[in-house]
């Protein structure tokens, strides 16, 4: 899904992290294992885009992100931002590039350090990347990153320290020291999920705010489809490292074709008590990322598995088209079994409508 | 008589440099058998500090008044030797991220296990009557019927793991997992078995603090499912403190709604959200991004009022969209609303709100 002009570009990327072996595994010459923590991830981000990723802990989303970012090295798989391949750039070719792509964390009680004025939190990442050469034009940048990010006027909040700020006040820190650098890409990693419901929207319309300038795109990693269908423009779903639904973020949420972004909607609390979902309700928890399942990886816990999702590990494809094998060629050519009216509980029955949902992709042979 | 009474609950903290935070302020509710009841509201509310003063256990430098009466009997009135008895035994409380506080060197059952044989508790209450919870991993069931789970009495260790094992299997945890070490435990396992151990002297009110906030959704999913159906096959009653609005829309029958340590909207979470009579209760849901909804996603602006200072007037007022006159002066207090179902009618489905309007629940 590589075209011109995406601000990020990712394809068939792909992290595992080895898995200690003992000194008895070593002499009995078991071999290594690996988490394969993101399997084969693909998708891209347009600059004024929020690309949401979701999925149950454990599911490769911040590994994902991690690896956008070379925290952590790709093991195969290309990263291309604004056009430039940095999937294997050295570090000292990286640091430029890497000031353009900016993380804002989870939880601002623990990402901001507690001896740092707001000053000092947002001056390091220029001192790091050596922008601003005298200290008032430094202080100049420092305010109009934390004027962007709604600490405004910045003159309040220059010499606090993070404790005598409230939750959101701190995450607007935090995302005021990401926008010092003028980045072009922002990562957000569960943004909100620390701070009280009340603050969360505001932080929420920041991130939107700022993408809809369009100077940036934003990824942002969060477990709540909620927030995911209100701020994103498309929600990628993750399960065991691999997107295995894609599309625009109403389209997903009105419209699920996988079975498991189906579960996932159907246990989203709903706020009106009268509105009782027919929650289906997985056991268990993301299997272990270790040994992933042959075939479809989500098969184990599927409700409408058949026995061929036992031996083909489907792509993402248009819905309807079956998947199109990431394993085998036969995969492509399976269609619709028509055997799904039963076992689905929403209300698609019928073709699906592959033109209408050009940009829609889901990883099942059955949806 | 309600199973347990909640009425006009204080706590003041006392504070280091002199002075007092009123923290909790004359917080009342009622709960029957088997009811679920959400304590919803931002942090420093007195959510939390509620039900620590419920069960007795606030820090040194609180100072409490009011009751809370079990049966009857108010277990505040003589102090921490009239909470003891009652404490775990009818009050049991899951704490605010219990399950990361297991204790890493030691296997979940011994865990689970060691209170049951410092309680002397191991039979299971009759009302439980064998009946059997279809826990999702199929076969758990509460092997209380015949009370043979051993009344080993105080102090027997096989017959207290024994009961461990089938606190275990309650909460969907096959026994034999409870040799294993809580690392070995995923999320959703953890807070099962801390829920289990809260469960161990068959308490007849349950106190949960936002024992899904950490979790993922579907985990989520799985422990309100489980919490709703504790309290449907066993009669336990529930509090649910939460700041999750819509976890508490569809596990709770009723719910407070608190700001700055009272109670501003009171009643079922069917008029709560139908006929909001608080600006704060609908703020709050504005706040709430709703996955069908379409409408947008609001903030509330400017902060809770410091809780050392005496307000004058409405607690709400600074961050209100619907202020009158009277919200400076005169500080509102809960009043049953007349709503669509009966207005002011006496019973447990009371809806009560602390605000000088009568329309303010609408859009502004």
């Amino acid at each position: 899904m590589t075209s011109e002009g995406n601000l990020l570009d990712v394809a068939d990327l792909r992290t595992r992290y080895p898995v200690r072996r003992s000194i008895a595994d070593r002499l009995a010459r078991r071999p290594r294992q690996w988490v394969r923590a993101v399997d084969g991830v693909s998708f891209s981000l347009r600059r004024g885009e929020m690309v949401a990723l979701v999925g149950e802990s454990g599911c490769g989303k911040t590994s994902t992100a991690q690896t956008i970012l070379r925290m952590v090295e790709a093991t195969s798989g290309t990263i291309t931002v604004d056009g430039q391949n940095i999937t294997t750039l050295s570090q000292r070719r990286l640091r430029p590039l890497r000031r353009g792509i900016q993380m804002v964390y989870q939880d601002p009680y623990e990402s901001l350090d507690p001896r740092f004025r707001v000053r000092q939190t947002v001056e390091e990442p220029l001192l790091v990347h050596g922008i601003g050469t005298s200290k008032s034009e430094r202080e100049e940048l420092i305010s109009s990153a934390l004027e962007r990010a709604g600490l405004a006027p910045a003159a309040l909040y220059l010499n606090r320290y993070a404790h005598e700020l409230s939750g959101g006040q701190r995450q607007r820190v935090a995302i005021a020291a990401a926008l010092a650098l003028d980045p072009v890409l922002l990562l957000a990693d569960e943004p909100v999920s620390m701070l009280d419901v009340s603050v969360r929207a505001g932080v929420l319309s920041l991130l939107d705010g700022l993408r809809r300038d369009g100077r940036l795109g934003v990824l942002m990693i969060t477990h709540d489809l909620s927030t995911a269908a209100h701020f994103a423009d498309r929600i990628a779903v993750m399960y065991l490292g691999r997107i295995v639904e894609y599309g625009p973020a109403r389209q997903v949420v009105s419209d699920p074709r996988h079975p498991y972004t189906k579960a996932l909607l159907s246990v989203v609390p709903n706020r009106d008590p009268r509105v009782r979902n027919a929650a289906q309700i997985l056991s268990g928890e993301t299997p272990n990322p270790v040994a992933i399942p042959a075939g479809c990886r989500f098969r184990p816990r599927c409700p409408i598995a058949e026995d061929r999702c036992a031996d083909i590990d489907p792509a993402l494809g248009p819905p309807g088209s079956g998947g199109s094998g990431s394993g085998g060629t036969l995969a492509s050519r399976v269609g619709r079994a028509g055997q799904y009216g039963q076992a689905s509980q929403a209300g698609h029955a019928g073709v699906a409508d592959v033109a209408s949902y050009p940009d829609h992709e889901v990883a099942c042979l059955l949806a | 008589m309600s199973l347990l009474e909640v009425r006009d609950l204080n706590v003041w903290f006392s504070l280091p440099g002199g002075g007092e935070l009123h923290a909790v302020q004359g917080v009342s509710f009622d709960l029957g058998p088997g009811e679920r009841f959400g304590l919803v509201g931002e942090s420093g509310c007195g959510k939390t500090t509620s039900i620590l003063a419920m069960m007795g256990l606030l820090p040194p430098n609180a100072s409490v008044s009011g009751e809370v009466r079990l049966a009857g009997t108010d277990i505040l009135a003589g102090g921490e030797d009239s909470v003891r008895p009652h404490r775990w035994t009818d009050l049991a409380m899951v704490f605010q991220g219990a399950m990361n506080a297991l204790n890493p060197v030691r296997n979940v059952i011994g865990q689970i296990a060691e209170p049951i044989m410092l309680h002397g508790s191991v039979s299971m209450a009759a009302e439980g009557g064998g009946a059997s919870m279809a826990a999702e991993g199929g076969g758990a069931s509460m092997a209380a019927g015949g009370g043979g789970a051993g009344r080993g009495g105080r102090g027997s260790a096989a017959a207290a793991r024994k009961r461990a094992g089938e606190l275990l299997e309650l909460v969907g945890i096959p026994a034999a997992a409870g040799a294993r070490f809580p690392h070995e435990f995923s999320g959703g396992m953890r807070q099962r078995a801390a829920i289990a151990m809260a469960l161990a002297c068959e308490p007849k009110v349950l106190l949960a603090d936002e024992p899904t906030t950490a979790l993922d959704v579907m985990v989520q999913a799985q422990i309100t499912d489980l919490l709703v159906r504790l309290c449907e096959e066993f009669g336990l009653a529930l509090v649910l403190v939460t700041h999750d609005l819509p976890v508490v829309a569809q596990v709770c029958q009723r719910a407070a709604v608190m700001y700055a340590g009272e109670i501003v909207e009171t009643g079922t979470t069917d008029s709560l959200f139908h006929s909001t009579r608080h600006p704060y209760t609908r703020l709050l849901f504005a706040a709430t991004p709703d996955l069908y909804a379409d409408d947008d996603v609001m903030s509330i602006p400017g902060a809770p009022p410091r809780l050392d200072e005496p307000v004058t007037g409405c607690p709400f007022l600074p961050r209100c969209d619907s202020v009158v006159d009277r919200c400076a002066t005169e500080r509102p207090l809960l009043r049953v609303v007349a709503s669509a179902n009966g207005a002011g009618e006496a019973g447990e489905a009371v809806h009560a709100a602390a605000c000088h309007r009568d329309d303010a629940g609408g859009t502004p």
